[in-house]
């Protein structure tokens, strides 16, 4: 159990962050938030009571919100497209997990963790889903429409008018120039740091792969200029 | 000498206005865009008034006959103001009939427009034939019969949301329209009045019955009528299988998400600014205040003050307001275009 100070701390980045006077005006009780919310539907989740909570500044309950509850929003931010007063309880949400993750809290890490290989497919392929990642047995979910990807998935992407899309084992070609300057707005804006918080495995194997990537694409600047 | 005040809208505020200068002897000059004196109660339709209980073509078309019976009140129906020159004391309007009007000072009682619903799509106007406003309720009280007009059955359940087009950033109107309350408690009360077996819901994010109507309608909608009211503001409304309106909204106290079917919706429109204010203000060359109403001039002591020396305004073109404090301000407005006479006469004698 965090002690208060803990908990004032959270409380404080929370409110400190720079976007928090913008996503959060007052709050009229009128609950067209929660109204509109889908996880509210299915969920013990209510944006209503999450703007309730930061604008009485409730520092305990804030910080429990945090163990659960701000998980549960899908980050529709349908929520800030009805609020009267022009509150974005998705928005305040967003800052509430960069600060759970900040702060290391296990409700973070266990939520992320399932993530860590779309992490990791995302930062080495650049892409999530491949089309050859799309057969008909992987998706009966579908329906009969996945019949309409069935086909000579080559043929099929050549068909595409972007050249850039005629790929198979990626959803797109990834420029190795962009996939670099990918990693370093990762590293600046604190993406990595966070990684490195909630996954420290995934975070050196990834590590690991970025290096290796920026040393081929030195290695790839100096071939152009001997050319 | 001077002796005539140019007034401009015949709704309760002007009306007011031109019965005070003619009442003490001036000659006022009464300028309506519509073809018929009155303005919003009459146009519009409306039944009752609150807080007299009298019916508005009554209440309202004593005050017309009160100016059309009075020499001195000169009066242009569906003519507008296309030009004002001149300084206090001495202005020359002309009109769009072709006519041109001499005045010492100008009163603008032009009012209001009734918020378009039709600007809030999620809560379903023009969608669904029973989604309607309160101005088409209090025409089907005026007329006698409540009925949905999808089908013309008397509705089992309606509900009446407030602050429709009022509070409200997302679609730029951040103010209280004032009577909306008001008036969806009296219109709760005449439903159920004409149709005892229809419930009636108010949904709300505050009640704003303020002074003597907490009692005479907050209050006694709840005690003698039964209406119901929940705190909630309704996120969307649409239809179920059967044809009835959906609302999707969360009981706040309950703190639940709730889905409810009605068979009538009310939307308790606000007050938006007149829609011709920015013509208005170019016309008589004074300033919007930022919600696009018409600016006052200085709170205290030229309380019926424009921007402009000589022109005054007063009622709901100085933002939402009542029809006993339109009727009360347009009295003000004109006693202080009359001083404006009066004073430019002592000068000159």
């Amino acid at each position: 159990m965090a002690t208060y100070a803990e908990m004032q701390q959270v409380f404080d980045d929370i409110r400190s962050d720079f976007r928090y006077d913008h996503e959060l005006n007052g709050c009229l009780n009128c609950g067209i938030c929660t109204a509109t919310c889908p996880s509210a539907q299915f969920y013990d989740y209510s944006p209503r009571e999450i703007v309730q909570l930061l604008w009485t500044e409730n520092v305990e309950q804030v910080y429990d919100a945090m163990q659960e509850k701000i998980w549960a929003c899908a980050q529709c931010m349908t929520c800030a497209a009805r609020c009267p007063f022009k509150n974005s309880p998705g928005g305040l949400v967003a800052i509430m997990r960069e600060v759970a993750i900040k702060h290391e809290m296990q409700s973070a890490k266990d939520v992320l963790r399932p993530f860590g290989r779309v992490m990791l497919k995302l930062i080495t392929t650049g892409n999530q889903l491949s089309p050859d990642m799309i057969q008909p047995d992987h998706f009966p979910d579908w329906g009969p429409n996945i019949q309409k990807v069935d086909g000579d998935l080559r043929i099929l992407r050549k068909a595409i008018p972007m050249k850039t899309l005629q790929t198979t084992d990626t959803a797109w070609e990834i420029s190795l120039k962009t996939s670099v300057e990918m990693y370093t707005i990762w590293e600046m804006t604190g993406v990595l740091k966070s990684l490195e918080l909630m996954d420290e495995n995934l975070f050196d194997v990834i590590e690991d792969f970025i290096e290796e990537k920026r040393e081929e694409y030195e290695e790839w600047l100096e071939e152009q200029e001997e050319d | 000498m001077q002796d005539t005040v140019l007034i401009v809208g015949a709704g309760p505020a002007g009306l007011s206005a031109a019965a005070q200068v003619a009442g003490v002897g001036y000659k006022a000059v009464l300028v309506e865009k519509e073809d018929v004196l009155g303005g919003a109660p009459i146009i519009s339709g409306y039944a009752r008034l609150v807080p007299s209980g009298e019916w508005a073509k009554d209440a309202i078309g004593r005050m017309v006959k009160r100016v059309e019976d009075d020499a001195n009140v000169a009066i242009h129906k569906g003519t507008k103001v296309t030009e004002l020159n001149g300084e206090p004391g001495k202005f020359t309007a002309k009109l769009s009939n072709g006519k041109s009007v001499k005045a010492g000072a100008v009163v603008l009682a032009t009012g209001f427009t009734h918020f378009d619903s039709v600007n809030k799509p999620e809560w379903g106007f023009g969608t669904f034939p029973d989604v309607v406003t309160t101005t088409q309720v209090e025409q089907m009280v005026t007329a006698g019969k409540i009925a949905c007009p999808s089908d013309g059955r008397t509705p089992e359940r309606v509900a009446i949301l407030l602050c429709v087009g009022s509070r409200d950033r997302q679609i730029g109107r951040e103010w209280c329209s004032k009577i909306c309350c008001t008036v969806s408690t009296n219109l709760a009360m005449e439903i159920k009045e004409l149709s005892p077996k229809t419930q009636v819901f108010v949904y709300y994010m505050d009640i704003r019955t303020f002074g003597l109507y907490e009692d005479r309608f907050y209050w006694k909608s709840q005690e003698e009528f039964r209406t119901k009211f929940i705190k909630a503001r309704i996120a969307e409304v649409t239809a179920a299988p059967d044809g009835r309106l959906l609302l999707k909204g969360e009981d706040t106290l309950v703190k639940r998400p709730i889905v409810i079917p009605f068979d009538m919706v009310v939307h308790a429109v606000g007050m938006d600014p007149n829609m011709d204010n920015p013509e208005i203000a170019e016309v008589f060359g004074v300033s919007l205040e930022n919600h696009g109403f018409i600016e006052r001039g200085e709170h205290y002591t030229n309380t019926c003050g424009t921007t402009r020396p000589g022109i005054y305004s007063c009622g709901a073109a100085y933002g939402p307001e009542t029809i006993d404090d339109s009727i009360s301000q347009g009295m003000a407005a004109g006693a202080r275009a009359i001083a404006d006479l009066h004073g430019l006469t002592r000068k000159a004698g």
